[in-house]
């Protein structure tokens, strides 16, 4: 029995033993900390493989292609070879990154960038290393800095500035626009100039095809097209000096009520279908049919509209030349689309800036930097915007191509492009708020006038700022 | 004499009225549930893209381009690929999973050991969890084993999740009587002689759905392919039909079709064992 | 009432079933005192070292492999097992800095290699005791001069006798580790601040209780919990009833004799069983918009379009989600019936027919308690899977807040409540400690059904 005994014991002993002692060890290295170093040294490693996660269009369209064969070509004596990451263009850095599963450059929208500072999974660049510093403006570079214990740094370069547009059929446009519909002569259609008149001509239209065709459509809950009318009138997402403060939801600021008065009256000339997705779905196709005249969304999508017109018949360059993209048209101040009386003012709407930004997981930093410098040098930036057809955060390419791109270098300048803020939280914005703005919607197309009065207006906006604070902060705690 | 001929006559119309009611309850099923389909086939067919330039359930032009473009354009969407892809992941789960899922319910059903009753209730109880956290836990873990982006992890865990259900197969276990068993070891069979030789050709129905069930899971499944696979062309057609932009129904429609198929062809080879799986006669008692 | 007094009786056993523990485990250790008292020197050496015993009884093949995993496990414990151990205490203690390089601890895999760790220690316990066992199996068989088994003849006892053993050895692996493994990992993360900001890079820390003080605090939780409960557990039992029922039917259906081309028929559900769930509710969806066919007939007819899964729709939607629910998950139901069904003694029938048993009354009396008793299990699990149905109504009715409900819509289940609360924002913790309440809700109810149910108390019925 003793022996049985013992022996069980120091079994037990043993490898109690064996574990504490190799855990405390492991605790004890872990203890020692490493002060690790800076990884921008100025020298350029030598043959690696650098992964970059480009955009699904720029690989369709080629531009990927052509980017990664010059900058291959060029750095030729580095060994360096650039490659497709090959993912998802939308994959979370923070997912695979730490695993070593995430690309070297990223490029993405700010919000989705920004949103990896927090576990310091992209890293700060040197910015003012690169050619394209001084052209892009500081608009766009602050959308990608950030206070990190103190300091600031930069995180993105951008590339190009993205914001909802007005699309429509110069051929749909009234014979004697000239005449009736330029009341300023500017050579401009005044439906395309502000919103009133559009108001007026969708209700035109269907008046004359006896509720078969339709002027302005877009569906109405959708979050980053409406919130738009909020911000015109002095609402805005979150407070704060950054618009970062996730406690102020600001919705309903000023005169936010009036964006939802807006959205209402925009509604009564549409159909139910703009109080769920489909209109962003059959937009393309039912523009091509010449079922809606106008509809707004983002540049990136031009193609789309050409595809769908050749597809009902017509031929490319017919397509080309009439469809339009200009710039968002202009709100009325009273908050009334029917009342002109105190004039116009800009839309602001809500725009983001794509650009690249490197994994703070790459071996290869440095290579990593020079990929984005020959990325956004003017010669690529300019091939790029002929090729895809986006604006550039480049201003002096922007100038250079002028009209629209230059337009919305300026918007971004003088404030009408809100830019998305770079948070978390933003993912708990969307259904409170398009929620409210389909039953704005419903309410004016089923006669249900719940939303009539600005006092229902202004409590139903507040809601929705309650509701977007609750789903952030009430799990979250104190 | 006339009396029983009317009798007769009566259970002739009554046994007609039954059959005629049963097709028309046939019918109306077979309609319920092939309208959808069909209707996704429609659209495969469609010749525009976009599912808009549809006159309700019928597109207003037809055409093949959705299919030729899945199979030949494949610089974004490389559909062949993910086809195959799935194909081996499917069948190699399949294959693992039934194998384990049966033998779990195979032992579960005859023998009595100690952990029995505990494993029942644990396995039981955990199934309940509302586990849309668990994804996390695995892919975790999968980093640590090096197993991201590649086919064989995503097969480990089908198959090693696939006994969690094995409840279904034990029940249909629990009633293959005992006395084949009983009978079979007089003759001096061990247990996975039994098994193998008397319970297996006996349990054809069960083995063909818990097989049907473990192909279809990884054939169809999203969320785990979605987070272990980074790169594109080790996706499956879940993944990679989700990935597909949104002007693409026709495209989306045809790609959705083609994953059907297998499971179609799959059905029509393994029916024949699915029904009268005892019809060998193996019990006699 | 004869269920009632069954529920009764079970919950009046607890009392006497936790005061018999200590007896019982006095029986279950009364092979352990044997052991150690009466064991010999090559019983201790195998206690010391395994394997060891059993190479002094020259039974070389089975002591080397007890050595070698001896071995093995010690190797483990070197390399990774003693730190993972100590880290799911801790939880990590140094940060890591990607900017610099600087490599630190991650909470989360720190917890889930943690959990692991122990899960091999389990297992290290098991074949100690299995090794020490075999190890006194051994000696008696010499103490009584017969010759110890032979190690061939305990291999073959793997395909007979302890059939079992080999063959869940691999699915309890598997299950443990990828099934198991992850919901204790959920289940523990209730207790930890993970979400939020606190997520790798930044370190993990255990918090005991904190969070479920935290929900209790939340006022504004209860009346959206009890609409949305009481509709989930409605939506569960209709739902299982509905595809249960249609399934077994519809099985039965093409059972009949006079059915011609069977296999023809059952291709119809079977092709809806083949497209994947996510497209078919996508497909689904459409189907019922404003913009989709169904709207269009009715447009085209001249009447206004339905909203038939916006914003008012409640009940609509509700019955939408139970009807495309069965049009998925009958199939399923239809296929697992076929072959249940396949199996009945078809003698009972032909007895039944010599009685001048009607089909209702054959139905009634044969067929329904054998699918019944045979299929419990599967009742249960699909009571599960539709009482945590995630899938229906995100994509169906996702992205929709309804008045009178805290941030969520009136078709939500319990499960979409919870995904509309955490994931966005990551609240892992406190989402974890939620469904954690919810858990032990369901498998309550589950639990005591399941323990009540035929085919629990009767296994040997149909024997």
């Amino acid at each position: 029995m003793r022996k049985t005994v013992s022996a069980l014991i120091s079994h037990i002993a043993v490898i109690f033993a064996v574990i504490i002692v190799i855990g405390t060890l492991g605790l004890i290295a872990a203890g020692v900390s490493d002060s690790g170093n800076e990884k921008f040294t100025g020298e350029i490693e030598r043959n690696v493989t650098l992964r970059i996660l480009e955009n699904d269009t720029a690989k369709e369209q080629g531009y990927l292609k052509e980017l990664l064969d010059a900058f291959n070509a060029e750095y030729a004596e580095y060994g360096i070879t650039a490659v497709d990451a090959n993912m998802d263009q939308y994959t979370d850095l923070e997912t695979g990154g730490p695993y070593g599963y995430g690309p070297d450059v990223l490029y993405q929208a700010n919000d989705a960038l920004m949103k990896y500072v927090d576990g310091k999974h992209i890293l700060p660049m040197p910015i003012e290393k690169l050619e394209c510093h001084k052209y892009v403006s500081d608009k766009a570079w602050s959308a990608y800095r950030s206070t990190v214990q103190g300091q600031t740094y930069t995180f993105g370069i951008p590339v190009n500035i993205q914001q909802p547009l007005l699309y429509y059929r110069a051929d749909l446009l009234p014979d004697d626009w000239q005449t009736n519909w330029d009341d300023d002569k500017n050579g401009i259609p005044d439906m395309i100039e502000n919103w009133s008149d559009m108001y007026r001509y969708s209700q035109e239209i269907r008046r004359q095809s006896g509720g078969s065709k339709y002027g302005y459509m877009k569906s109405l809950n959708d979050g980053y097209f409406a919130s738009g009318y909020f911000f015109s009138y002095g609402g805005y997402v979150f407070g704060g000096d950054d618009g970062k403060d996730t406690k102020d939801v600001g919705f309903s600021n000023g005169d936010g009520y009036k964006g939802a008065k807006i959205i209402r009256q925009l509604a009564s000339v549409m159909n139910l279908e703009c109080t769920e997705d489909t209109i962003t779905r059959n937009s393309y196709s039912r523009m091509a049919q010449g079922t809606y005249f106008a509809t707004m969304t983002t540049p990136d999508v031009y193609t789309m509209f050409v595809k769908e017109m050749v597809n009902e018949g017509y031929t490319e360059e017919y397509a080309l030349n009439n469809i339009k993209m200009v710039d968002v048209p202009q709100l009325p101040v009273s908050g009334n689309l029917e009342d002109e009386s105190q004039g116009f003012k800009a839309m602001t709407v809500m725009g983001g800036i794509n650009g690249y930004a490197i994994s703070s997981y790459t071996k290869a930093p440095n290579a990593a930097l020079a990929f984005i410098d020959f990325a956004t040098s003017y010669k690529m930036i300019n091939r790029r915007c002929e090729l895809l057809g986006i604006s550039p955060a480049r201003s002096d390419i922007a100038d250079e191509l002028g009209g629209l791109n230059e337009t919305i270098n300026n918007n971004l300048d003088s404030g009408t492009i809100y830019v998305m803020p770079s948070v978390r939280a933003l993912a708990q914005v969307w259904t409170p708020l398009q929620t409210f703005c389909a039953k704005l919607a419903d309410d004016s197309l089923t006669g249900k006038n719940a939303f009539v009065s600005d006092e229902a207006l202004k409590k139903g906006i507040s809601n929705v700022d309650k509701q977007i604070y609750d789903s952030i902060h009430t799990l979250g705690g104190s | 004499m006339n009396k029983t001929k009317a009798k007769v006559a009566k259970a002739k119309t009554k046994k007609i009225l039954n059959v005629l009611i049963t097709y028309c309850i046939l019918i109306v099923v077979a309609f319920i549930f092939f309208f959808p389909c069909l209707w996704l086939i429609l659209a495969s067919f469609s010749k525009s893209g976009s599912i808009y330039s549809f006159d309700g359930f019928f597109p207003t032009e037809y055409g093949f381009d959705a299919f030729k473009s899945l199979f030949t354009d494949t610089v974004m969407y490389n559909y062949p690929k993910w086809f195959l892809n799935t194909l081996f992941i499917a069948v190699m789960s399949c294959i693992l999973g039934t194998i384990f899922t049966i033998l779990t319910a195979y032992c579960m059903s005859r023998f009595r050991f100690k952990s029995r009753k505990a494993m029942m209730k644990t396995t039981l109880i955990l199934g309940m969890f509302p586990s849309f956290m668990g994804t996390i836990a695995v892919y975790l873990m999968m980093t640590q084993f090096n197993l991201i982006n590649q086919h064989w992890g995503l097969i480990l865990i089908y198959s090693a999740q696939a006994p969690m259900g094995y409840m279904v197969q034990k029940g249909f276990f629990d009633t293959i009587p005992y006395s084949i068993d009983e009978a079979a070891r007089i003759d001096g069979a061990s247990n996975f002689t039994v098994f193998v030789k008397f319970i297996l050709p006996m349990s054809k129905p069960i083995l063909v759905y818990t097989a049907l069930t473990a192909f279809t899971w990884p054939w169809s499944d999203f969320i785990l392919p979605k987070m272990l696979l980074v790169d594109k062309d080790l996706y499956t057609v879940a993944v990679g039909l989700m990935s597909l932009g949104e002007t693409e129904f026709a495209r989306f429609a045809a790609g959705s079709i083609f994953i059907a198929i297998p499971i179609i062809i799959l059905y029509f080879c393994l029916v024949k064992y699915m029904i009268n799986g005892m019809a060998a006669g193996a019990v006699k008692e | 009432m004869k269920t009632a007094q069954k529920i009764k009786s079970f919950f009046k056993d607890i009392p006497s079933k936790i005061k018999s523990i200590p007896k019982r485990l006095s029986v279950r250790f009364a092979g352990a005192k044997e052991i150690i008292t009466q064991g010999n020197g090559k019983v201790a050496a195998s206690m010391l070292v395994m394997g060891l015993g059993q190479l002094l009884y020259a039974q070389w093949a089975k002591g080397f492999m007890f050595f070698i995993i001896q071995i093995a496990f010690i190797v483990y414990f070197v390399l990774t097992g003693a730190t993972d151990l100590f880290g799911f205490f801790t939880l990590g203690s140094r940060e890591s800095n990607a900017w610099y390089g600087v490599d630190g601890d991650n909470s989360v895999v720190m917890l889930i290699m943690g959990i692991l760790s122990i899960l091999i220690i389990i297992l290290y316990v098991a074949i100690y005791i299995a090794n020490v066992k075999d190890a006194y199996r051994t000696q008696c068989a010499a103490d009584t001069l017969k010759q110890p088994t032979k190690f061939k003849k305990e291999l073959g006892s793997l395909l007979d006798k302890s059939f079992h053993k080999t063959a869940l050895a691999l699915p309890v692996v598997g299950v443990c580790v990828f099934s198991i493994l992850p919901i204790v990992f959920m289940i523990l993360i209730a207790f930890t601040n993970y979400g939020g900001d606190i997520v790798p890079p930044a370190l993990v820390d255990w918090v005991g209780f904190e969070n479920f003080g935290k929900i209790l605090s939340l006022g504004q939780f209860a009346p959206t919990f009890f609409k949305i409960f009481g509709w989930n557990m409605l939506w569960a039992v209709l739902a299982t009833a509905i595809n249960y029922f249609a399934g077994l039917g519809l099985a039965l259906l093409l059972n009949k004799k006079c059915v011609k081309g069977k296999v023809f028929w059952r291709a119809f559900p079977i092709l809806a069983y083949a497209i994947p769930g996510f497209i078919t509710l996508l497909g689904f969806k459409f189907m019922f918009s404003y913009g989709g066919p169904i709207n269009y007939y009715i447009q085209q007819g001249g009447g206004e379009a339905v909203g038939f899964l916006g914003l008012d729709a409640k009940w609509t939607a509700r019955f939408i989600g139970l009807a495309v629910n069965a049009w998925i998950s009958i199939p399923s139901t239809m296929l697992l019936a076929t072959g249940i069904l396949s199996n009945i003694n078809t003698d009972l029938y032909e007895a039944a027919r010599v009685d001048g048993a009607s089909a209702w009354r054959q139905f009634i009396k044969i067929t329904l308690p054998y699918v019944l008793f045979a299929t419990t299990p599967v009742l249960i699990s699909q009571f599960i899977g539709n009482f945590n149905n995630f899938g229906i109504f995100y994509f169906l009715r996702g992205g929709l807040y309804v008045d009178g409900y805290f941030l969520a819509s009136d078709t939500d289940l319990l499960i979409n409540w919870l995904y509309n609360m955490s994931i966005d924002n990551n609240y892992y913790s406190i989402g974890a400690a939620i469904s954690l309440v919810i858990f032990v809700i369901t498998s309550i109810i589950s639990l005591t059904v399941y323990v009540l149910s035929p085919s629990y108390k009767q296994e040997e019925t149909f024997r």
